[in-house]
C-alpha cells in the first residue's frame, strides 16, 4: 500500500472501524451477502449516500453491476471510463464533481435516476494482483471526500479485496462440491450393483467385498450363480471419477446379460471387450478377471483381461501361486474372438483369491507397497478362516501396513475357497527314507484330527511306511516328490501315494515273501508288501498322465483277527 | 525316534519307531553283541518290514550258534506284525503283560 507513506496517519477510530468490519467480513458469507456487507462498511465509514460495486469478471473483461442488483445486469468494459482507469492504475480515483468530468459515464445515474454530485473509486485488487472488481462511493454527506477519506477507503479497499476473493473461492469450492456429489451417487450406482449376498456353492465358502475411496477408482465385482456354475468377476477401470465408476457398472451389467442370453466365457470376454473398445475413450481401459467355477470338478475356467496377479493358495504345500494375466485388458482394440482363457483346478482347501491393485499396492508413507509378499503371508497364516474373515484380515493387515497413509485405490476383495473334505490332508515328501520321520508326524496329526481308533494307526503306519519305501528304493527313474492323501470316507480310512511324472511302477505286483519258510530260507525281500497285504482292506494300482498311484483302503472298528 | 541300549540285566532295550530310517543303527548296534539274549519291546511302538529284516538277520546269526533272541513285552500293533509275517514261529515271543500271547 504505497499510498499510504505520503499521507497522514490513519485516525485510531477509522482503525478500530476497519478492524471491526475485517472482522465481519471474515464470517463465511456467500459472494452477494459478503459484497452488500462491503458496501454497506463503505457507505457508513466515509459517511456517503450510497455506494455501489462492480464485480470484476475475467471471462467478458467486463464490470458487472452487483450492488445494487439491477435487471437486466448492468455491464461496461472493464477499460471504460474511469473505472477503467481506476483498475488499470490501481489508484483510488477521487472525483469532486462529477458532471465536469469528461470520462464520467451518466448512463448509469440516468438508469437509477439518481445524481452523482462527487465520487470516490476504489479499485479491489487481490492478493495475488488481480482485479476483484470496482467500489463506487457516492455524494459525501458533507461536501467532498478528502485525503483523508482516500487514506480509509485505500486500507478499506484492500480488506474487502481481499475478502471477497475468499468468498469467490469458497462459491468455486461449492461448486465443485456439487460436481463431486454427482460423481458420488455415480459410485453409489455403482457399489449398489455389487452383490451383498453371498451365492451359497456345495463344498464351498465364497466372499466378496468392495471398500470404496471417497471418489475414485472404478472397481466391481461379481459373485453369483448362474446355471449351475459360479460366476466370478473383478474387474478396475482405470481412470478417477465418473467414467471409471460407469465402466466398472457397464462390464458387470454387459457380462450378466451376456450370461443370462446363453453367451460362453469366450463368447461373453470377446463381446464386451469389443463394446468397451468402442465406448471408451483411447487412454480408458478396463482391467478384468472373469470366471466360471463348476463346483463338481472343481475346475475354473477363466480369461484375465490385463489383470493380475491371480492368486491360487495351495492348500497342499500352504503356498500362493501367483498367476498372470490371460491377455490385453479390455476394450484396448477389438477382438475377432478370445484366445487364452486358461483353467484352474482347485484341491480340497485351495483358494482362489481376486484381489485388487488396491490391496498389493497399499503403500505406506515411505510409499512401499504391502505387496504380493504381504497378500500371499496373511493367507498363508489364516486360509483356514472363513473366507469373511480372511477378506477382512487380510484388509486390516494392510491398513496396519500402511500407518498413517490413507487409502488411494478401491479395494476389493473376491475370495472362494474349496472347502476341505470332512477329513482330507495331503503333503508332499521327498523321496528318502529321512522323510519317515515327517510322513509319521502328518499321519499322527491326521489320526488325531479325523479320531482314527489307536488300534489301527499301526496297521496304516506301515502300509504307508511300505509302500513310501518301495517307491523310493526301486523307482529311481523319477525324482519328484511323493504326494500322500488320507482321507476319511464313511468309515474307512482311504490313502493314496501318487508319484508324479514317474514311469509305471506297480509295487503291488511284486512278488511276495514265504512267511513258512524255515528260517535259513528266509529273507526280508517282499515282507513288506506282504505285511500291507495282511493289514489293508483294499489295494490298488493305477497309472494315468504319468501319474502313479497306490491307493489302500482300511475299514475302521474291524474286530481283530 | 528311536532307541537301543542295554538293560541291567544285559537284556537289549529298544524305544520308540524302529522304521526304515533308524534299521541300519539298529543294525550296527546288534551285530556288535556277541550274544544277544533278550529283546524288551516294553517301550518300541511300532516296527516295519525294514525293523523285521534287522531281526531276521540277527537271528540268523545267533541261531548258527546255537542262541537265538527272546522278544519279551510285545505291543498289540508289534505282535500283529510278527504274526502276519510268520516270526512268531521264528522267534520265541511273550506278550506285553496286559495281552494274551500272540498265538
Amino acid at each position: 500500500m504505497g499510498l499510504m507513506q505520503n499521507q497522514p496517519d490513519l485516525p485510531s477510530e477509522a482503525l478500530v472501524r476497519i478492524l471491526d468490519v475485517t472482522r465481519k467480513l471474515a464470517a463465511p458469507f456467500d459472494l452477494i451477502g459478503m459484497l452488500t456487507e462491503v458496501v454497506e462498511a463503505g457507505k457508513s465509514m466515509l459517511g456517503t449516500e450510497r455506494g455501489r460495486l462492480w464485480l470484476y469478471e475475467p471471462k467478458s473483461h467486463e464490470l458487472v453491476l452487483s450492488v445494487p442488483m439491477i435487471d437486466p445486469q448492468v455491464r461496461v468494459s472493464a477499460d471504460a471510463g474511469l473505472m477503467g482507469k481506476s483498475l488499470s492504475t490501481r489508484q483510488i480515483l477521487n472525483i469532486p464533481d462529477c458532471y465536469a468530468n469528461p470520462y464520467f459515464n451518466r448512463a448509469v445515474d440516468q438508469l437509477m435516476d439518481y445524481r452523482t454530485r462527487c465520487m470516490l473509486i476504489l479499485p479491489l485488487i487481490g492478493y495475488d494482483d488481480s482485479p476483484v472488481g470496482v467500489m463506487q462511493l457516492l455524494n459525501k454527506n458533507a461536501g467532498v471526500f478528502d485525503a483523508g477519506d482516500e487514506l480509509i477507503a485505500a486500507v478499506l479497499a484492500a480488506q474487502c479485496a481481499v475478502a471477497m476473493q475468499r468468498a469467490q473461492m469458497t462459491e468455486a469450492l461449492l461448486i465443485k462440491e456439487r460436481l463431486d456429489k454427482e460423481v458420488s451417487v455415480a459410485r453409489e450406482i455403482q457399489l449398489s450393483t455389487l452383490p451383498t449376498t453371498m451365492p451359497h456353492v456345495e463344498g464351498y465358502d465364497t466372499f466378496g467385498m468392495v471398500r470404496p475411496t471417497a471418489q475414485t477408482g472404478g472397481d466391481t465385482f461379481d459373485l453369483v450363480m448362474l446355471g449351475n456354475h459360479l460366476f466370478m468377476l473383478l474387474g478396475d477401470a482405470t481412470g478417477h471419477g465418473f467414467g471409471p465408476a460407469l465402466s466398472a457398472t457397464q462390464l458387470q451389467a454387459m457380462l450378466r446379460v451376456a450370461f443370462r442370453l446363453g453367451a460362453d466365457l469366450d463368447e461373453a470376454f470377446t463381446q464386451v471387450n469389443n463394446q468397451l473398445a468402442e465406448d471408451l475413450p483411447d487412454d480408458r481401459f478396463v482391467t478384468a478377471f472373469m470366471g466360471f467355477l463348476d463346483a463338481e470338478t472343481h475346475r475354473v475356467s477363466y480369461h484375465a483381461g490385463g489383470q493380475a496377479p491371480i492368486l491360487h493358495f495351495h492348500a497342499v504345500r500352504s503356498e500362493s501361486e501367483l498367476l498372470g494375466p490371460t491377455g490385453m485388458p479390455m476394450g484396448v482394440f477389438e477382438l475377432e474372438a478370445a484366445a487364452g482363457g486358461k483353467s484352474i483346478d482347485l484341491a480340497p482347501g485351495d483358494i482362489l483369491g481376486l484381489i485388487s491393485d488396491g490391496v498389493y499396492e497399499y503403500a505406506n508413507l515411505q510409499g512401499e507397497h504391502f505387496g504380493e509378499a504381504g497378500v500371499a503371508e496373511i493367507i498363508r497364516l489364516h486360509h483356514d478362516l472363513p473366507m469373511s474373515a480372511l477378506a477382512d484380515r487380510l484388509l486390516r493387515e494392510a491398513v496396519k501396513f500402511a500407518g498413517d497413509a490413507p487409502q488411494h485405490d478401491d479395494i476389493t476383495i473376491v475370495l472362494v475357497r474349496r472347502l476341505p473334505g470332512t477329513s482330507a490332508m495331503q503333503n508332499y515328501f521327498g523321496r528318502s527314507f529321512g522323510a519317515l520321520d515327517d510322513i509319521f508326524a502328518f499321519t499322527r496329526h491326521f489320526f488325531e484330527h479325523a479320531a482314527v481308533p489307536s488300534s489301527i494307526r499301526g496297521a496304516i503306519d506301515l502300509s504307508v511306511e511300505e509302500l513310501f519305501i518301495n517307491i523310493v528304493k526301486y523307482n529311481s527313474v523319477s525324482v519328484g516328490d511323493i504326494l500322500i492323501t488320507l482321507k476319511v470316507i464313511n468309515n474307512c480310512i482311504e490313502v493314496s501315494l501318487t508319484d508324479f511324472d514317474a514311469e509305471r511302477f506297480d509295487s503291488t505286483a511284486t512278488p511276495e515273501a514265504d512267511i513258512h519258510a524255515p528260517l535259513d530260507k528266509r529273507s526280508p525281500g517282499g515282507l513288506g508288501l506282504h505285511l500291507v497285504r495282511r493289514m489293508v482292506d483294499s489295494l490298488d494300482y493305477e497309472y494315468s498322465n504319468r501319474q502313479s498311484t497306490i491307493t489302500f483302503r482300511k475299514i475302521m472298528g474291524k474286530p481283530h483277527v | 525316534m528311536f532307541e537301543i541300549d542295554f538293560g541291567n540285566e544285559g537284556e537289549v532295550i529298544v524305544a520308540g519307531r524302529l522304521d526304515a530310517a533308524q534299521a541300519e543303527r539298529a543294525q550296527r548296534f546288534l551285530d556288535q553283541m556277541p550274544t544277544p539274549r533278550v529283546l524288551d519291546m516294553r517301550r518300541l511302538e511300532y516296527i516295519s518290514s525294514a525293523g523285521l529284516g534287522v531281526l531276521l538277520k540277527t537271528q540268523k546269526r545267533l541261531m548258527a550258534s546255537g542262541g537265538g533272541l527272546k522278544l519279551i513285552n510285545v505291543n498289540h500293533h508289534i505282535s500283529e506284525v510278527l504274526r502276519y509275517s510268520g516270526f512268531d514261529k521264528l522267534f520265541e515271543v511273550v506278550a506285553a503283560e496286559d495281552r494274551r500271547p500272540g498265538h
